[in-house]
């Protein structure tokens, strides 16, 4: 397999960063009440990812170690506030919506582990589909339990999209005819349909594919 | 990793701090009118939806005082209360107002009263009511809120400013009579505020209206 | 001669969990019954379908899991569990309810934790605080106990059913009508709104020491617990404790200041002390293992209890704190473990 294979694979799916290595909860758990909400927080961490990716990349040969960290930190940290703004003077009740969250994706671990395990390594390519891969995975994460707690939560589908994409995706919206159990919206409910949704993608990965086992060993060689 | 030298590293980092400061600088000047715009827009919503007047052209036009009243509106620090003005006399008032005794936590609300003392409009503003039973003091939830329009301290009178249960006229919420009974509280409260300073208010808003002619 | 007596591991115990349940079962009879006749048939319909329901997706996940069906099924487990719900949940309510609640206690608060003996928290109360967050308006509807002089509509068993089958009730009834507050929620609403607990005992839903009809269930219930102890089916530990929990701090606080804190007797007949006590805590399995981890076990439980019932955000605290102490039972048993002979 191919290594630009592997890391898009790993990104979207093995080594998910939500749903296998477990990063960045906290977003994914707080804003999942609907599915435009995990869908914005979602696109917003993908726009981070894939940008300090490039970034660090493309730098990689200067980097000194001692420093890395704070230099990933403070890319990371740009990138997000400007994103910040912008959701907020264009996307502004999404905005009021996510809250604390958008600035909160400086503090999303998952970025930090590409910038420090793919993109301080790897051509700018590579560094760029793998930073695109993880945030598509995490993305995919988000919207998963975003429309479970939605759909079960309040009985509905797509609800909200205008806010997103401007008032004819109010059509969008499905009513289901129940009105939905409160617990799926609140915290617990977070918990239980992240744990639904890691069974499901630990079933669906036992069934097909290789082993797990094998795509564990193949990143971040140490130099 | 490459081995590296000390100076080109100190020139990168400078240059990523330069760039990520001009990043930032020019995101935050290309959206701070837009978000400026966002906020009154926001602003100019949640007023007409306690004025409940239908069209908002000439009469959204607030003046904005700083007033404080601790003992009746709960608030420490002046509040904003918006005046709108209609040729020069005060048509309605919109001010906040707080519930204290909600189930969980203080109730939040913004209410807007006519010159003659009669609610326009009341929105609950923040609250940490139990979902699914005290929350359907929101507006998206149910009508609720709505049966305050029109009311006033005459009508109906100021002994039945209470729920039903407790023998007053507002419906209550079943299994949810404390946020009921807070919230009629809460309202019965800025309409005694309103009562006890409306004089007050107008003279003040009829002054900053002639200092500023055109409001922001 | 005495033989000192220690918690696991060691041979198969003498009472087997069949023998165990069906004393459980035995034990909460009484107390069902006076359920029956002050609240009405709900009860028993809730119970039904509580129990079917816990059989049925007992049996569907034992052969999802591929497992032998006959013996889980029989050990009368799933029954205790449907109990002890049909307990927790107002008797007049949709046959959903019970039926959710249950569903929810086996299939996610057993089954996934591994099934009987795994189970980290105990299913009944997962089951009930799961219908209690979700459906908060259903499980708040409760009706006023059977009594001559109170302003009281009697539904029968057939009104019953219809309305937990299609939700609609008999013409001239509406369920605001029928339904009351609980004496928990009066006691908790009238204390918040400086009443005296004088005053507020007074109402009359209140009898000699707590609310009418529920002081003879609970009464009932301490009966069963008796038995319980009596048979040796539970330990004295945990139910002396959780006790000794709610009603040292009731106690001391009452003594101070008589006006805003209930007595003492009024938290021990009321809500699910004494079933907590006798029948929720004392599950085997969620429950601390050694007897000095017990004590802690079921003093934390009363406590916590008292604590959410006096300041907390709902009237009643027993299931949120069984859960919340079934969570701490790994620590407390690591902390209480026995020392293992020539060894530390």
């Amino acid at each position: 397999m191919s290594r630009i294979k592997v890391l898009v694979l790993g990104g979207l799916w093995r080594n998910n960063p939500a749903l296998v290595q477990l990063l960045g909860l906290c977003p994914l758990l707080a804003v999942t009440t609907t599915l435009v909400n995990g869908l914005t927080l979602g696109l917003a961490t993908l726009v981070v990812v894939a940008t300090t990716n490039t970034i660090v990349s493309s730098m990689r040969r200067s980097l000194m170690p001692v420093v890395r960290i704070p230099l990933f930190v403070l890319i990371i940290a740009s990138i997000v506030t400007c994103i910040d703004l912008l959701t907020s003077a264009l996307l502004f009740e999404l905005h009021e919506i996510l809250g604390l969250f958008i600035p909160l994706i400086i503090t999303n671990c998952a970025i930090l582990a590409q910038a420090e395990t793919v993109a301080s390594r790897r051509p700018v390519t590579e560094s760029l589909l793998s930073g695109i891969a993880t945030g598509l995975g995490f993305c995919g994460a988000l919207v998963a339990l975003g429309a479970l707690r939605e759909l079960v939560g309040q009985g509905t589908l797509f609800a909200g999209f205008d806010l997103l994409l401007g008032p004819w995706a109010a059509a969008l919206r499905i009513d289901l005819p129940f009105e939905g159990m409160l617990v799926a919206v609140l915290p617990p409910g977070a918990f239980f349909g992240l744990a639904v949704v890691l069974a499901l993608r630990n079933l669906v990965s036992a069934r097909t594919g290789p082993s797990v086992r094998r795509m564990r060993a193949v990143p971040a060689r140490r130099s | 990793m490459a081995a590296t030298k000390p100076v080109p590293t100190l020139l990168l980092v400078g240059v990523i701090a330069v760039g990520a400061a001009a990043l930032v600088t020019g995101s935050y000047e290309f959206s701070r009118d837009r978000i400026e715009a966002n906020r009154q827009a926001l602003l100019l919503q949640s007023l007409n939806d306690v004025l409940a007047t239908g069209d908002d052209t000439g009469v959204l036009n607030p003046t904005r005082i700083d007033l404080s009243d601790p003992q009746l509106l709960g608030y420490e620090d002046p509040i904003d209360v918006y005046i709108v003005l209609d040729a020069g006399r005060p048509r309605a008032a919109v001010f906040p107002v707080v519930a204290p005794d909600g189930y969980h936590a203080a109730i939040h609300l913004l209410i807007g009263v006519s010159a003659d003392g009669v609610v326009t409009g009341v929105r609950v503003v923040d609250h940490r009511e139990t979902p699914g039973l005290g929350d359907v003091i929101e507006a998206d939830k149910s009508d609720w809120i709505l049966q305050f329009d029109g009311k006033s301290l005459m009508s109906p009178d100021r002994a039945q400013w209470a729920v039903e249960d407790d023998g007053g006229s507002f419906d209550s919420i079943t299994s949810a009579t404390v946020t009921a009974r807070a919230v009629v509280g809460g309202v019965r409260t800025a309409l005694e505020f309103f009562e006890a300073r409306s004089a007050e208010l107008s003279a003040r808003a009829a002054a900053r209206a002639e200092e500023e002619p055109v409001n922001e | 001669m005495k033989f000192a007596v220690a918690p696991g591991p060691h041979t198969a115990p003498i009472a087997s969990v069949p023998l165990t349940m069906r004393r459980v079962l035995y034990a909460l009879t009484p107390a069902a019954l006076a359920h029956v006749w002050f609240f009405g048939s709900g009860f028993a319909i809730n119970f039904f379908v509580a129990a079917v329901t816990a059989l049925v997706a007992e049996a569907a996940v034992l052969m999802l899991r591929r497992r032998p069906t006959r013996v889980p099924l029989r050990d009368g487990s799933a029954i205790v569990t449907a109990a002890l719900l049909a307990f927790a949940i107002p008797p007049l309510t949709p046959w959903w309810i019970p039926a959710f609640g249950a569903a929810t206690a086996i299939v996610v608060a057993k089954h996934m934790y591994g099934g009987l003996g795994r189970n980290l928290f105990n299913p009944a109360m997962v089951g009930y605080v799961v219908l209690l967050v979700s459906f908060p308006a259903e499980l708040t509807q409760w009706i006023p106990p059977r009594m001559g002089d109170l302003d009281y509509e009697h539904l029968g068993f057939l009104a019953h059913l219809v309305y937990s089958l299609t939700g609609t009730l008999p013409p001239d009834f509406t369920i605001d009508a029928l339904t009351r507050a609980t004496p928990l929620d009066l006691v908790k609403e009238g204390l918040r709104s400086a009443q005296t607990y004088t005053e507020i005992r007074a109402g009359s839903l209140f009898g000699g020491v707590a609310g009418r009809g529920w002081e003879w269930i609970n009464s009932f219930i301490a009966l069963g617990g008796l038995y319980l102890l009596y048979t040796g089916t539970i330990r004295w530990h945990i139910p002396i404790m959780l006790l000794a929990g709610l009603l040292v701090p009731a106690t001391l606080l009452w003594l101070i200041d008589a006006d805003s804190f209930a007595t003492p007797g009024f938290h021990l007949f009321s809500g699910a002390t004494l079933l907590g006590a006798f029948f929720i805590a004392t599950d085997p399995v969620s429950a601390a293992e050694s007897d000095r981890g017990r004590l802690i076990y079921g003093a934390g439980i009363g406590l916590l209890t008292y604590c959410i019932r006096t300041w907390g955000g709902y009237p009643d605290g027993m299931a949120f704190s069984v859960l919340l102490m079934n969570s701490a039972v790994p620590l407390i048993d690591r902390y209480t473990r026995p020392r293992i002979y020539g060894r530390d």
